[in-house]
């Protein structure tokens, strides 16, 4: 994990109406982490994220962009802004222009970037959240889940370091969801910190590197998420629910199995902790091969050509331009979310999938993969399409 | 309660690709054309012109035509049969006596006189209507810049066209909760009912014009708000059609200047 990037000391905040809303609250976010603020409906998780690009001034405290405490002058307002992008709960709140091209391109023009320069980088976050073609389009014509793409574009096209969304995704479906949460963790990985607030604690509980649970203006507790959704109490006293996989694994527990130390983030590390529960060895035998195929870098072969050549393989999509790829082919997809897990589940079954994904997620693909085999003690084969 | 705005019409329309500057040309042409033209055919026939390309190359549906042209057609209805009663001159054509002190007569210089004013009427709502249904107002913002409007009065423009979406969708999820609860059942509880709606559209407004600033505040907003898309350029072949276009009618127009009705 890389240096600190945002730091709050002892912060204090206070409604106009009289009402505390932030009661001393401490923490830090490291450059890269993917952090979930979870909490009640009143907990202070818009006000506290309101804090990080200075839309709201503590009352007590300080907090620190890269180390230096935030100045609330407006040249370095103006500063903060830019690298510490705000995605609002309501889309149709943030979006303000009559057109998507309009809309995303309002920050970098207010930055003073040139023509050119505005056009690429509208263009460039158009592509990153798979909206292109979208440029011409009014605000009040789009889908929940495209205004809230638009919304992320309008943010991503200032290149901030750091995102700040609340509450990403109220208001979506569960495939929109599950699409908004898969593009953040693709930014993610691009190396922006990522930072959501939240109250679905099911979406966050996979997704996050570290969770803070806040009720009542203070934090209750801060930690991997695994240990901060799994106190009973402290889950109760914030009046959220337990994970249900956190919450099975905890029966499982209770009854007397003996389960890996590692608590269960997916299904499949689920599937993991039952076949250990039951058998205490793993289930498979010939586990199925993974190939991967990267958008980014054509292997001469279509996606088409391959699926011809594989009849009957499972595919799967990562990122909004892969799905893209794959629509444009007209190849159905088996998988659009938690992808990587759901071909191990095939591998283990001993049948062969395909990824279908973007260059800077290659290598995620083959990590976790040979981070499961070593969990595991399984080799699953992974190869790149063309490569074969 | 799902109305189709003209925009959306035009946001989906097939010419919506065609260079703006042309359709507006052709749309405003068509109407200074119509108020020139001394006799009524050059209306009629750009009229049809129009109306063919609004049906066959913008492919707009032909009953949403009609609904259109619903409104205003009737009143030209009732403007015209008055100017027909009270233009007079000329030779008498119809007359009625019904009681010794009223009597109502139609001359044929009325009747022309009301002929030219509804083909005027006619041919001037189609160039009206031509450009609404072929080219969105986002579209329109740039023709403005061009025109040299000030960037200040564009800005607000566009933002009060995003506005105007907002307040609407507000307005019919207020409208539809209180006629779920029989808001409007008696005229009494209409009129307080409408107050209401009112009073919340009027609120939830103002947040939302809070909500604006912050959201601007909080992307960098420096006084730049009027950034726009590229325009595509016009097409020769458009081009061409547009002159063929104002080359026959404007050879209508003067041909047959003197030609009436009656």
């Amino acid at each position: 994990m890389g240096p600190v990037i945002l730091e709050a000391r002892d912060i204090w905040y206070r409604y106009p109406r009289g009402m505390d809303a932030i009661r001393g609250i401490s923490f830090h976010i490291r450059r890269g982490e993917k952090v979930a603020f979870v909490g009640p409906n009143g907990a202070g998780k818009s006000t506290l994220l309101l804090m990080f690009n200075g839309m709201i001034r503590p009352d007590g405290g300080v907090i620190l962009f890269d180390n230096k405490p935030i100045q609330y002058d407006r040249a370095s307002l103006r500063d903060l802004r830019r690298k510490v992008g705000f995605v609002m709960q309501n889309p149709d709140r943030q979006i303000i222009a009559p057109t998507v091209y309009q809309d995303v391109a309002f920050g970098p023009v207010n930055l003073g970037f040139s023509a050119e320069e505005v056009q690429a980088a509208v263009g460039r976050s158009l592509a990153q959240v798979g909206l292109s073609g979208f440029e011409r389009r009014p605000p009040h014509q789009l889908s929940g889940g495209e205004k809230k793409r638009v919304a992320l574009a309008g943010v991503l096209a200032m290149d901030p370091d750091v995102l700040v969304l609340d509450e990403p995704t109220t208001g979506l479906d569960p495939s929109g969801s599950e699409d908004i949460m898969e593009l953040l963790e693709e930014l993610s990985h691009q190396g922006k910190t990522v930072i959501i607030s939240t109250h679905d604690i099911e979406l966050a509980y996979p997704w996050a590197d570290r969770a803070v649970l806040l009720t009542n203006g203070t934090i209750l507790q801060e930690d991997v998420p695994d240990v901060a959704f799994g106190d009973p109490d402290l889950i109760k006293l914030a009046r959220l629910s337990m994970p249900t996989l956190l919450e099975l694994y905890m029966e499982l527990k209770k009854r007397g199995f003996s389960l890996p130390e590692r608590k269960p983030r997916t299904v499949l590390d689920m599937l993991n902790v039952i076949d250990r529960a039951f058998r205490n060895r793993p289930c498979y035998t010939e586990p199925g091969r993974i190939t991967v195929y990267d958008v980014d870098a054509p292997c001469g072969l279509s996606l088409a050509d391959w699926k011809a050549g594989h009849a009957g393989v499972a595919i799967g999509a990562m990122g909004t331009r892969a799905k893209q790829r794959a629509a444009e082919e007209n190849i159905p997809l088996d998988f659009t979310y938690g992808v990587i897990d759901k071909c191990i589940l095939k591998a283990l079954l001993g049948e062969d999938s395909l990824i279908v994904t973007t260059g800077s997620m290659v290598g995620r693909v083959q990590e976790r993969v040979r981070e499961f085999g070593r969990e595991n003690r399984i080799e699953i084969p992974v190869n790149i399409a063309g490569e074969e | 309660m799902y109305e189709e705005l003209l925009e959306d019409i035009a946001h989906k329309s097939a010419l919506r690709e065609t260079h703006t500057g042309v359709k507006i040309v052709t749309g405003a042409g068509a109407i200074i054309l119509c108020l020139l033209s001394p006799g009524f055919l050059a209306p009629l026939l750009v009229a049809a012109v129009l109306l063919m390309a609004l049906v066959f190359l913008a492919r707009v549906d032909v009953s949403t035509l009609g609904h259109v042209y619903a409104a205003p057609a009737l009143f030209a209805v009732f403007s015209v049969s008055a100017i027909v009663l009270v233009a007079g001159g000329g030779e008498t054509f119809w007359q009625w006596q019904p009681a010794p002190w009223f009597s109502l007569s139609v001359s044929r210089a009325g009747i022309n006189q009301g002929v030219l004013v509804f083909a005027r009427f006619i041919g001037g709502t189609t160039g009206l209507v031509f450009i609404a249904l072929t080219t969105p107002m986002t579209d329109l913002f740039s023709v403005m810049r061009r025109l040299r409007v000030p960037d200040e009065v564009i800005d607000l423009a566009m933002i009060i066209y995003r506005t105007i979406f907002m307040v609407m969708a507000h307005v019919v999820q207020v409208y539809g909760a209180q006629v779920m609860r029989l808001g409007y059942s008696t005229f009494r509880e209409s009129l307080h009912s409408f107050a209401r709606l009112c009073g919340a559209v009027f609120i939830s407004s103002w947040e939302a014009g809070e909500d604006l600033i912050r959201a601007m505040e909080a992307r960098c907003y420096a006084g730049k708000f009027a950034v726009l898309g590229k325009d595509r350029p016009a097409d020769p072949l458009s081009l061409a059609a547009v002159a063929t276009f104002f080359v026959l009618t404007g050879a209508v127009a003067v041909t047959t200047a003197d030609v009436t009705l009656f």
